[in-house]
């Protein structure tokens, strides 16, 4: 039961863990350009749940100042807005590569890794 | 004007630079090209004038908005961030003379405008990195860097550099997600993001939390790793340094991937001291992936056909050596990486420029088509083997400095194992750049006292050269004014 209630209370770690791990899966094995874009998504988004985790404090209220409140606990907001930056980043690292898959696609009439690797290495022979 | 101010006026200079240039369309190039040097040229004596400020003087902090360090973002210049922002200023303005003399081979006329809004972006970020003494900002920076380097790669309009790219942005964002997860960790444990607060801190957090640190530890590692293109994370670097044009794939090779390892250097340590290191035994493991990665590089580079291919693989190799220094955890280690740093920036850089001279004039990139070519084009050739000269260690140029100085750490550690990787290394840096020499200067007579068939190239493009070769010697010859400047960055890094 110490195992469970460990578990329960790690939830959101162990949740944003699973997900960077699932994405680096994704990113590493799956051969579809644009499914590797997720992948790198899905991981942003676990290192991004981790992060904002972290600022959490149980029972503690958004701190915004108020002065109903008596004696208030506020949540950590550092590793909110630090996130904030974070996700516009791997929203301009997605468009880019987006971007990159139309110009294969336009290039090579697939979005596909293994076939890539077989159409490059015929035009390598070929030279 | 405050001192202060000026790394910030430095930053902001580029920025303004790379604003400025989409701005300036409609009028000839040549304004764009002359406002960019006298940038570069700023920014070049102006950390010069920092990197003397720090030395003798004091060094500077400079908080934005006046917040205080632990709510706000901190610039720190101290002799290391002075010394390697000089060297990138240094390198990009030589690289710069180089590609306005035309030599943007691949790139579309009406692309270059953006070529050089990417390339001041890019230096932008590679000042921020060093400057700033936060772990998030650098994380925002390195992204900075990572979306231009990978853009810069991109920009010619042919078939094999998307893939090349998007291979690249893939593991770059592995990297640096890596990174920024080791960053979490790190502020979970400590609180901050300040490099100095969480040094303070480390040891009690080391002693709370050590599964934090230990994990947060491997994560910064392999995330810088797969950055800085050591052995086992390299896999991008060549199809990336080879598709790009020739003057990028200069500051790719030269400066980009040295930015990370120095970051590499910041964390382990500033961030983690010393001793916890020790503990963990990074040390071996580092110095492992070292050795692995200076043969390894050497023998994939052997086997290459296409010269560029040949000169990314030996950066690998290189990027061992200095991963070798930094290994040592030493003062001795660092100072011959950091040394190795500069004096492979600058063979590198004259590497890839001479051959991009004869990419751009021969429109060939195979080795064996360099026969001769050392009677064609003199100058391009006869940097080419000062830097390949380099490159192995031959006494006289800078390369066997860094080797000297790398061989003496690596004693003083009793490591004497890595003292034989060194050498086999450069026994396999022979058989791959000394061919290229002999094929271009001693065979195919046919071309020999002709001096009609010496191809004239703009002056633009043969005064860098020509300065690499010069400054590669020079520093060979009277390496002590330098090693003076590295010691007091090592110090300031170690302390």
């Amino acid at each position: 039961m110490l195992i469970l209630e460990k578990i329960i209370d790690n939830i959101n770690y162990i949740g944003a863990v699973a997900l960077f791990v699932i994405g680096l899966r994704i990113v590493v094995t799956h051969s579809n350009l644009i499914k590797r874009i997720m992948g790198i998504n899905i991981m942003g988004t676990g290192v991004f749940l981790f992060f904002v985790a972290i600022g959490n404090v149980t029972g503690g209220i958004p701190p915004i100042i108020n002065n109903n409140q008596i004696n208030p606990v506020y949540i950590n907001p550092i590793p909110s807005v630090l996130i904030l930056t974070g996700i516009v980043v791997v929203v301009s690292i997605t468009v880019y590569s987006l971007s990159l898959v139309i110009r294969i696609y336009e290039n090579y009439n697939t979005i596909d890794q293994t076939e890539l690797s077989k159409l490059m290495s015929e035009e390598d022979n070929e030279h | 004007m405050n001192i202060e101010q000026l790394p910030i006026i430095n930053l902001l200079l580029f920025l303004l630079m790379a604003l400025v240039i989409p701005l300036l369309k409609r009028r000839p190039f040549k304004l764009t090209l002359i406002l960019g040097f006298i940038v570069l040229g700023f920014v070049f004596v102006s950390s010069g004038y920092l990197l003397w400020y720090v030395n003798n003087i004091d060094i500077i902090h400079y908080t934005f908005g006046g917040h205080e360090a632990r709510f706000g973002i901190e610039f720190i210049i101290d002799p290391f961030s002075a010394l390697f922002t000089t060297i990138i200023a240094g390198l990009a303005t030589i690289i710069y003379i180089y590609s306005s003399g035309d030599a943007t081979e691949g790139i579309e006329k009406t692309e270059y405008g953006r070529y050089y809004v990417l390339l001041f972006i890019l230096l932008m970020s590679m000042f921020g990195i060093l400057y700033t003494n936060d772990l998030f900002n650098t994380y925002v920076f390195i992204e900075i860097l990572s979306i231009t380097t990978c853009a810069i790669i991109s920009i010619k309009k042919k078939k094999d550099t998307y893939t090349a790219a998007f291979r690249y942005v893939m593991m770059n964002e592995l990297g640096s997600l890596s990174y920024l997860f080791g960053v979490a960790l790190i502020y979970m444990a400590t609180g901050f993001t300040n490099i100095t607060l969480i040094g303070e801190t480390m040891q009690n957090a080391y002693a709370l939390y050590p599964v934090n640190i230990i994990i947060a530890l491997s994560f910064m590692i392999i995330g810088l790793g797969i950055k800085a293109a050591i052995f086992p994370f390299h896999i991008w670097l060549p199809d990336a340094h080879s598709a790009a044009p020739s003057t990028s794939s200069a500051i790719l090779s030269a400066i980009v991937i040295k930015v990370y390892i120095l970051v590499f250097v910041k964390v382990l340590f500033r961030v983690f001291n010393i001793d916890i290191l020790n503990e963990m035994n990074i040390s071996t493991i580092l110095l492992v992936l070292a050795g692995v990665g200076m043969i390894m590089g050497s023998v994939f580079a052997i086997a290459q056909k296409d010269v560029k291919r040949m000169l990314g693989y030996s950066s690998v190799a290189q990027m061992g050596y200095i991963l070798l220094g930094v290994g040592l955890l030493s003062f001795d280690g660092l100072r011959a990486a950091f040394f190795h740093i500069l004096s492979h920036g600058l063979m590198k850089t004259a590497l890839f420029l001479s051959v991009g001279e004869i990419i751009y004039y021969k429109k060939t990139r195979k080795v064996n088509d360099f026969d001769g070519m050392g009677f064609i084009m003199p100058v391009a050739m006869g940097v080419f083997s000062i830097a390949a000269l380099g490159m192995i260690g031959i006494p006289l140029t800078s390369g066997f400095i860094s080797k000297l100085n790398l061989g003496l750490a690596v004693l003083d550690h009793n490591q004497v194992i890595f003292l034989v990787i060194l050498i086999i290394s450069s026994l396999l840096n022979v058989i791959y750049y000394l061919p290229i020499i002999i094929l271009a200067f001693l065979k195919n007579e046919k071309y020999r006292y002709r001096m009609k068939s010496i191809e004239d190239t703009p002056r633009t493009m043969i005064a860098p050269l020509i300065l690499l070769g010069v400054l590669i010697i020079i520093l060979g010859l009277f390496p002590n004014q330098v090693m003076i400047l590295i010691e007091a960055a090592v110090n300031s890094i170690m302390s």
